[in-house]
């Protein structure tokens, strides 16, 4: 029996699930491999009481949130991130930065009260263990396809530890920081085949911190390039403002 | 006194709730809860650096997101007052219609069509449509490889950047991708055709429609904003003056009016203020179809972006030839970093987005405020659906749920844009 699958999404935009349905090409191949059973973006229906896998997408930014992952977590066997709201909390994390009191009044004013029941942004895995995940803003569709794979058949989840400078160097790109620009491949999490340094534009973190990255030595090669080293973690923050919040 | 709620409308953008409450079959009131939760975009790039903002605004919304990168670039660009090439400009109207690409087939065939042939979703199509499903699909891949073409992926565009692009396709790929649009046409044409075939309700909207337009094109990248019932045409620079947002308690995301009215964005609101502006043969399948020359039938938003596939087929084609034979440069123009304050506005796949911001003298943003299309077009969405529901009450319960959902989704809503 095909393994029963739902896909949920929190605060976010959207953009995760709808790389999932730009995997034009293979989309009925991986529809064929699951039993698809709630997907709110593309079908009518409603969440099943039982499945088997949880595809997660979105920041956790209200106590709703908390309480459908928390349902997840005792139903589905498997619960499984896909990008970096739903990892590291993302761009949405960087609300974190305002005072909330400041942002509610810049949005809505003084009028009727709204976003009720809201929370600091975070990661899905600041609430409930997750068994595997699809870094990245957005998620590249392979990388999605792969770990879904690994996930139906039950494999070790095997997200990327390494930076990706090392990655960076086989596609032949010239170093950012050689030419004096903020870079943050040296502390990112690989796995993404260097796309933004090979299209001329300076990694910016997306994937989260590598478990292997060496902070001290990231600092020290940013003052050895004559670049301000308190500009890694202000850009790092871009998308991984919750790291302060989680630890 | 009986309340019917639709939870989490499905095939839409993002969540929202719809709200009937009826008095034995008498409509009392019709609400569209947006759920969406709130993500406070506009605090958040308060003191982020200026090159840094579109890839943040960018993140509005996964399914617009070409728009609100071009967008948020040209706001920034007016503050700092930095002009680009005419080749950047071309290669972001080719971003834009990227967008338009993926997205109206998106809508049309997964969210919208299965309403209209009695389906769940658009999969079952693959077996029983297999024409259909395979047209639906090859639109939409030809929508994301032109963004990645352009801006290296489908989503959240990378290439794009302050002053023009950090990295151009190769010629030889624009060269094939140019066939590929022109062969495109007949597929667009065959959706407007079969769009056109499906039965909608006769229905007018009461509020106006607001639409970029521009004297020599059909606007979508620049241009002022117009009012088709106000008849009025104002710099977009001024939209703070014609448009007001208003907080409800039933909903996260703001609605919008102007002079005092709802008003839709869109595709028909585009169709409706620039269809002498339509490339030929989009021109002459419109005029071959049930749309009126004035439409206000929200249902044929439908129709028109289906219309709207052909013309950007046209155009894109159109702007593939002036990009191979033209030249110049979209390598990013210097500038220095000064304090200004800026507004940049450019059609997104479901109507007029505006972006503004305020810049310090170190090039950090010090404020900035943006509205969505969805976020301007709730409003009318309501009144639509307070004046249609109940035209259609004494329908047995699924057939009125589904009514209220085919006007819903013929808005093309996007829930995540609407609450930012």
């Amino acid at each position: 029996m095909a393994p029963r699958v739902v896909i949920v999404g929190l605060a976010s935009d959207f953009g995760c699930q709808v790389q999932m349905t730009n995997i034009e090409d293979d989309l009925l191949d991986v529809l064929g491999l699951i039993d698809l059973q709630y997907w709110q973006l593309a079908s009518s229906g409603h969440m099943p009481e039982e499945y088997d896998i949880a595809i997660v997408e979105g920041a956790v930014t209200t106590q709703e949130h908390v309480e459908l992952l928390k349902r997840l977590r005792k139903t589905a066997a498997v619960v499984m991130t896909i990008g970096s709201c739903a990892d590291t909390g993302g761009i949405l994390a960087l609300a974190n930065c305002v005072d909330p009191d400041v942002a509610y009044a810049a949005v809505y004013g003084k009028g009727p009260e709204v976003a009720r029941g809201r929370r600091a942004p975070g990661p899905v895995d600041a609430v409930i263990h997750v068994d595997y995940r699809v870094p990245g803003c957005p998620i590249d569709t392979d990388e999605f396809i792969n770990v879904l794979s690994r996930a139906l058949q039950g494999l070790a989840d095997r997200t990327p530890v390494d930076p990706l400078c090392a990655i960076c160097k086989t596609k032949e790109n010239v170093c950012f920081l050689d030419r004096g620009e903020v870079c943050l491949g040296l502390v990112t999490r690989t796995g993404c085949g260097a796309k933004c340094p090979t299209l001329n534009r300076p990694c910016t973190g997306c994937r989260g911190l590598a478990p292997d990255a060496n902070l001290e030595a990231a600092r020290a090669a940013f003052v050895s390039k004559g670049l301000d080293p308190t500009e890694l973690e202000r850009r790092f923050d871009l998308y991984n403002a919750a790291r302060e919040v989680t630890r | 006194m009986s309340l019917i709620t639709v939870e989490h409308v499905a095939r839409i953008e993002g969540h929202g709730t719809i709200s009937v409450e009826l008095d034995g079959s008498i409509v009392k009131d019709v609400r569209m809860d947006i759920v969406e939760p709130a993500r406070f975009f506009e605090p958040m790039i308060v003191g982020r650096r200026f090159d840094e903002i579109s890839l943040i605004t960018s993140r509005i919304c996964g399914i617009c997101s070409p728009t609100h990168t071009v967008t948020s670039l040209k706001a920034i660009e007016d503050a700092m007052n930095i002009p680009v090439s005419e080749r950047t400009e071309l290669f972001r109207k080719l971003l834009v219609y990227g967008s338009f690409l993926q997205n109206h087939a998106t809508h049309l065939y997964i969210f919208s069509a299965p309403d209209y042939v009695g389906l769940p979703s658009v999969f079952p199509l693959a077996e029983t449509h297999p024409d259909v499903f395979q047209r639906a699909l090859k639109i939409k891949k030809a929508g994301n490889e032109l963004c990645t073409l352009v801006g290296g992926r489908p989503v959240h565009p990378v290439t794009a950047v302050m002053g023009g692009f950090s990295q151009e396709p190769d010629p030889r790929e624009l060269e094939v991708f140019r066939d590929r649009l022109a062969d495109l046409v007949d597929d667009a044409v065959a959706t407007a055709q079969m769009f056109d075939s499906f039965e909608v309700p006769e229905f007018s909207s009461s509020g106006d429609m607001l639409a970029l337009v521009e004297d020599d094109g059909y606007a979508v990248y620049d241009g002022d904003t117009a009012a088709l019932e106000a008849g009025w045409r104002r710099p977009v620079a001024e939209y703070r003056a014609f448009i007001t947002e208003e907080v409800f308690a039933h909903s996260n995301a703001k609605h919008s009016t102007s002079g005092g009215r709802s008003f839709m964005t869109g595709a028909i609101a585009r169709v409706n203020l620039s269809r002498d502006m339509l490339m030929p043969r989009a021109a002459e399948v419109l005029a071959s179809l049930n749309v009126r020359v004035v439409e206000k039938n929200t249902f044929l938003n439908n129709v028109c972006q289906a219309v709207e596939l052909i013309d950007a087929c046209e155009r894109c084609t159109m702007y593939c030839d002036r990009l191979l034979d033209e030249g110049g440069t979209s390598v990013p123009v210097e500038f220095e970093i000064k304090a200004g304050s800026g507004v940049g506005a450019t059609e997104a796949p479901r109507g007029t987005v505006y972006h503004s911001y305020s810049i310090g003298d170190d090039g950090f943003v010090t404020g900035g405020d943006i509205i969505t299309p969805t976020a301007q077009n709730l409003g009318n969405l309501e009144a639509d659906m307070r004046a249609f529901a109940p035209t259609i009450a004494d329908l047995p319960y699924e057939e009125f749920i589904l009514g209220m959902e085919k006007l819903v989704r013929a808005y093309d809503l996007c829930l995540s844009c609407s609450v930012h």
